[in-house]
Order: C-alpha cells, then sequence, then structure tokens
C-alpha cells in the first residue's frame, strides 16, 4: 500500500511539472494555432537564466520567482518578435517547423552558455523531509503541486476575467472577427509566448530544484506532449488536470509493468487516445471545407 | 520560331527529363561520381559516403513528408530498425550483406505498417506527434529487447562482405552507397510519374478532395509509409555499416529533424530538392570546422569542444532561415535564378 501511495505522490509531482508545461502549450496553441516544440527548451532556458540569478544573489525562493517571471517573459517576447512574428500568414507547418528550428537552436546555445554539466539548482527552497500521511515529501515537490494548482487558478482566471485573457479567447474562436471588432491579434499572440514562457519557467525553475540541472530538461518539453495532447490542444485547463493524471500513469507503469516503461508509457497513452479521438479528448473538432 | 518550351505530347510530360543537356550533364556528373575516389582521400571519401546516406534517407523521408504530405518525426526510429536489423542479421545469424540489406528494408517496411495504421485517422501535427511518439517506443523496445538487440551494449559490425569484398571501408563502401542512392533516386523518379505518385500528389495537396476524386487514401497513405520506411530502413542499415558500431543513441531526435531540414532546406515535394538540401547541410559542418579552423586556430580544442552544438545550432538556422526567406528551398532558388537568366534582359 506505500508502494503505491509512493508511486502516486510521485506521479503527482512529476504530473503537475507536466500538467504546468502542458498549460504554456496549450496557451501558445489556444492564442496562435501553433504548436511550439520549442517550450521544452524554453523551459530549460528560464531555468539557467534563474539559476545564474540565484548563484549571484542567492535569493530566496519567491524573490527568485519574482525576478525570473519578468525575465522570461521578456526572453518569450523577444523569440515571438524575432522568429514567429515574420512568419505570421504563412501555412502552420512552417511555422511549427519553425519552432523546431528554435527548438534546436535555443538547445545549442544553452549548451555553449552554460555548458553540458549537469547542476545542482538551490533555488532556496527548504530542503527537511516533510510527512503527509506515510508518504514522505521534500518542499520543492510540494511546492510543485502548489505552483500548479496557482497556475492553473491564475490561467482559468485570467481567461475568464481580464481583458487580455477574454481578447485571446476572442482570437482563439475567430481570428478575423476578433480582428474587425478591434483586438489587436499581434499582441495577443505576443502576450500568449509572454504567459507561455513565463508559465515554462516556473516549470524550469522547480524541475531542476526538483531533479537536477542539466542540458536535457528540454525533454520534459517533449515529455509533456501527452499531457497536452489528452487535455486537448487549445485546453488550458484540461492540459493541467491531464498532466497529472499522465504522471500518476507514467509512475503506476514504472511500478507495476516494468522499467523503463515510465519513458514511453505517456506516448503509448496518447496514442490510445487519438485512436479514439484523433483530436484529443477535450479538443474541438475541424470542420474542414474542401 | 518557337518562342519557348513546350510540352506536346503526354509522354513529354511524363518523361524523366526530356533535354539532352541535361541528360549529358547527369551523365557527366556519375562519371565524376565514379571517379571520385581515385581524386579524394580516405576523409573526403567517408565525408561523400554520409553525404550519400544522407541522400537515400532524405529521398526516403520525400515520399512520405514531401510527396504525401505526412509530416513524420519518426524517421530515427524507422533509422533505428533498419541499422539494428542489418547488425542483427549480420552479426549474429551470418547472412550475406545481400540479403541483410533488403531484409533492412522489409523489417523497417513492417514496422511502418504497425505505425501507419493507427497512423491514418490523424493528419498535420498530431500525425507528427504521434510518429515522435512511435519513435521513442521503437527506441525502448530495441533498448530493452536485449536477447535479440544487445540491449545497451550495442553491436559491433564487422566484416560484410559484398562478393568476397570488405565493404565496409573505402571505396568499396562509397560504391556500395553510390549504387543504393542511384537505384533509390532512379526508384523514387519513376514512382512519381506514375498513378501512385500522383496519388500521392493529391493526397498532399488535399486529402478529402482526393478521395472525392476515387483515391483510397487507406492504401495510398499505407504505401507511402511502407515504401519511405523500406527506404529509410535501407539508409539505416548503410548508417550501421559505415559506422560500424550500431548503439540506440546515435538514433536520438536530431536525426529526425535533421532529415526534415533536408527537406525543407533543398525544397519539400521535390527529390532533386532532397538530394541537394542532404548533400548541402552534410557538408555543412565540415565547412564550419573549416571556417573555424581558419579563424578559431589559436584554440582548437574550445571550438572541436562546440563543433556538435554548432552543428545541431546551423541546422535550426537553416530550417528557420529558409522558412523565412526561400520556403520553396534550394530548387527553388535554382529554378528562379533559371527563370532570371533565361528570360533576361525581360522580367518575365
Amino acid at each position: 500500500m506505500d508502494f503505491f501511495l509512493l508511486l502516486i505522490s510521485n506521479g503527482l509531482i512529476a504530473g503537475a511539472g507536466y500538467g504546468l508545461i502542458a498549460m504554456g502549450f496549450a496557451l501558445v496553441y489556444k492564442a496562435t494555432g501553433v504548436v511550439n516544440f520549442a517550450l521544452g527548451e524554453l523551459v530549460m532556458l528560464t531555468a539557467y537564466v534563474s539559476f545564474s540569478i540565484a548563484e549571484r544573489t542567492g535569493f530566496s525562493f519567491l524573490a527568485l520567482m519574482a525576478a525570473t517571471i519578468p525575465v522570461s517573459m521578456l526572453i518569450g517576447l523577444t523569440l515571438e518578435r524575432i522568429f514567429i512574428r515574420p512568419m505570421l500568414g504563412e501555412p502552420p507547418f512552417a511555422l511549427v517547423m519553425t519552432t523546431i528550428g528554435l527548438a534546436v537552436i535555443l538547445r545549442g546555445a544553452v549548451l555553449m552558455i552554460w555548458g553540458p554539466d549537469p547542476a545542482v539548482f538551490n533555488a532556496g527552497l527548504p530542503t527537511g523531509l516533510l510527512h503527509i500521511g506515510p508518504v514522505p515529501f521534500y518542499p520543492a515537490q510540494l511546492t510543485m503541486i502548489a505552483a500548479l494548482a496557482c497556475v492553473t487558478v491564475a490561467a482559468w482566471a485570467f481567461l475568464r476575467f481580464s481583458r487580455i485573457g477574454i481578447a485571446m479567447r476572442a482570437v482563439a474562436s475567430n481570428e478575423t472577427a476578433a480582428l474587425l471588432v478591434g483586438v489587436s491579434v499581434n499582441r495577443i499572440h505576443a502576450f500568449a509566448w509572454m504567459f507561455s514562457s513565463a508559465i515554462a519557467s516556473v516549470a524550469g525553475v522547480l524541475f531542476a530544484a526538483n531533479f537536477k540541472l542539466a542540458p536535457d530538461l528540454w525533454f520534459q518539453g517533449l515529455k509533456s506532449f501527452p499531457a497536452v495532447i489528452m487535455g486537448g490542444l487549445d485546453s488550458v485547463i484540461g492540459a493541467s488536470l491531464a498532466g497529472l493524471v499522465i504522471g500518476v500513469v507514467e509512475n503506476l507503469f514504472q511500478g507495476y509493468i516494468g522499467q523503463g516503461m515510465r519513458e514511453i508509457s505517456g506516448f503509448i497513452v496518447i496514442i490510445i487516445v487519438l485512436m479514439i479521438r484523433p483530436q484529443g479528448l477535450f479538443g474541438s473538432r475541424d470542420i474542414e471545407r474542401v | 520560331m518557337r518562342t519557348g518550351h513546350y510540352k506536346e505530347s503526354f509522354g513529354q510530360y511524363v518523361a524523366l527529363c526530356d533535354s539532352p543537356t541535361v541528360w549529358a550533364w547527369i551523365a557527366l556528373l556519375l562519371a565524376a561520381l565514379l571517379a571520385a575516389p581515385l581524386a579524394v582521400g580516405a576523409y573526403g571519401l567517408t565525408l561523400m559516403v554520409s553525404a550519400l546516406i544522407a541522400v537515400v534517407g532524405a529521398v526516403g523521408l520525400n515520399v512520405l513528408t514531401g510527396a504525401t504530405g505526412l509530416i513524420s518525426l519518426g524517421q530515427a526510429g524507422f533509422l533505428a530498425v533498419g541499422a539494428y536489423t542489418n547488425g542483427v542479421l549480420l552479426v549474429d545469424y551470418h547472412w550475406p550483406l545481400w540479403a541483410t540489406l533488403p531484409a533492412s528494408g522489409a523489417v523497417a517496411a513492417l514496422v511502418s505498417i504497425i505505425v501507419g495504421v493507427p497512423s491514418l485517422r490523424l493528419k498535420g501535427l498530431y500525425l507528427a506527434i504521434t510518429t515522435l511518439a512511435f519513435s521513442f517506443i521503437i527506441n525502448h523496445v530495441i533498448l530493452y529487447a536485449e536477447g535479440l538487440t544487445h540491449g545497451s551494449n550495442g553491436i559491433f559490425v564487422n566484416g560484410a562482405k559484398l562478393f568476397g569484398v570488405d565493404v565496409q571501408r573505402g571505396a568499396p563502401l562509397y560504391y556500395l552507397t553510390l549504387g543504393v542512392a542511384v537505384l533509390t533516386v532512379l526508384a523514387t523518379l519513376n514512382l512519381s510519374r506514375t498513378r501512385i505518385g500522383r496519388a500521392w500528389m493529391a493526397i498532399r495537396d488535399h486529402d478529402i478532395a482526393a478521395r472525392v476524386m476515387g483515391i483510397n487514401l487507406v492504401s495510398y497513405k499505407l504505401l507511402a509509409f511502407v515504401i519511405s520506411s523500406f527506404i529509410v530502413g535501407v539508409a539505416g542499415a548503410l548508417i550501421s555499416l559505415q559506422i560500424r558500431f550500431v548503439n540506440i543513441d546515435v538514433f536520438a531526435l536530431i536525426l529526425s529533424i535533421e532529415a526534415l531540414a533536408f527537406l525543407i532546406l533543398g525544397g519539400l515535394g521535390s527529390i532533386a530538392g532532397a538530394i541537394l538540401g542532404a548533400v548541402f547541410l552534410s557538408f555543412l559542418p565540415e565547412a564550419i570546422r573549416l571556417v573555424m579552423t581558419l579563424f578559431g586556430g589559436s584554440n582548437p580544442t574550445s571550438s572541436g569542444a562546440n563543433l556538435f552544438e554548432i552543428r545541431g545550432m546551423a541546422y535550426g538556422v537553416v530550417i528557420v532561415v529558409f522558412l523565412r526567406w526561400a520556403p520553396d528551398g534550394l530548387i527553388g532558388l535554382w529554378r528562379d535564378i533559371r527563370k532570371y537568366w533565361s528570360n533576361w534582359p525581360l522580367a518575365y
């Protein structure tokens, strides 16, 4: 029973990370109709930037996040301006391939700036063990789950009540109509990238604080794909819940079926999901005009 | 006087090439390629072998992504299947090379049916993500099926012989890859001018419209998967012959991205483009290395350590730059230049 609880709790922690990254994917997809393959790299880049800030200043966790989030929003905005904005109006394939190219560039840049050796990231969180029932937790792990909860609520409130959030939903449902009623679609796209990289930085810092900071952190982006697909590419809240589900499924597979299943069980799940519903569980169906 | 280049019969439309000048150039190129081992050194020959293998892989992916419009991020997985089949059959079962090469393709094609059937319902991004997922699963299966594939130990591929000649080094390897590359290019060129090739193009342009015109989407999409993976599997087998040690780390995701970069750089959908892109990108790291030794000659170790990252970044930059400024790729640039000079001094 303890083993089962441990698997579930580990799953929830990893899943919280997937959920955060998946929300980053969904936010950009919802507003711009592009899957940002570079999000994993953005997670890694912002984690490294935050690492450098922490090394120089020794901030506590909240101060560190307060410093990291604006910087990463700036990074997101810059990347959008340089790489994505000029491609506006091109077919989706070209845009998606651009993000793949961007991903490769960022990966190389991080390796060249910070080097290939893994580092221990002290994000200013306490290190003592906490016990909830029979299951031990590190504070960093609980922070991950708390962060997912906070970001999910914030994203929901943002999309529901704020002016920009409502404009974002308008752009998502019909770009041309939104443009006609005076929404600046360009600005919404830029905002989507900014918020998405802000979420990526939260995920990146917490992943690095929980596991380690290494130049293979970008792979978490790909591992979050199952969550994005399961939640439906355009459902931000669905992505956060699906992340938790995928995390738990992964750990149960690993614990009960076999070694190494953690790496691929998520992908098995999405293949099954896509077989049953080609547009994801909560995604909206495309109607095609010939 | 004829004022332009007109096609007057259906035969001219489907001919591979109706200009004797172009045929002459191609013959010259082939002669140069055949004579290359005499002129370039061992290192140059190794580079050319890599480029030829890249050509085979790119032409294979072009069948799926360029001609049929099914975006695949699973190239690395099929390459791994081909390479491992070749390694296992050669080393553990002592098959002759002339049998293992087609067998590598055949096994990759079989796997592609398993991948292809579930992928039939998907298109665009969802298909790309599914093929990506399959390539991870393939790697996982190879890693954990230790009895068959030696798992994480990898396989040393040695002593492959064809007609009594060791084809894993120097000129014999070069001629083998050149032969395979020429065969694949000819085969795909000929496929693209048959009903099958035209059906693929119709599917690429609009699959629902193609279906309305009587093209069986299921069989033609599956056929594209099978033929593409066969070629890619053979390319994987060639890789295993060249690098001599097959390990799952060789077939990382970057290989799939590299393959897409070949197509985008060359011009998506064109076989000549795929060849151009593969050749160009294969020599790009070497060109970067030369430039870096020219400018950073005093500090060769740091540039050497960074070469791998710079190479990866170069792929990214090439993808981004070409999509932004030359979406039709090298072959599109070539067409523009040709049109400009043949019409000069008129604008068009």
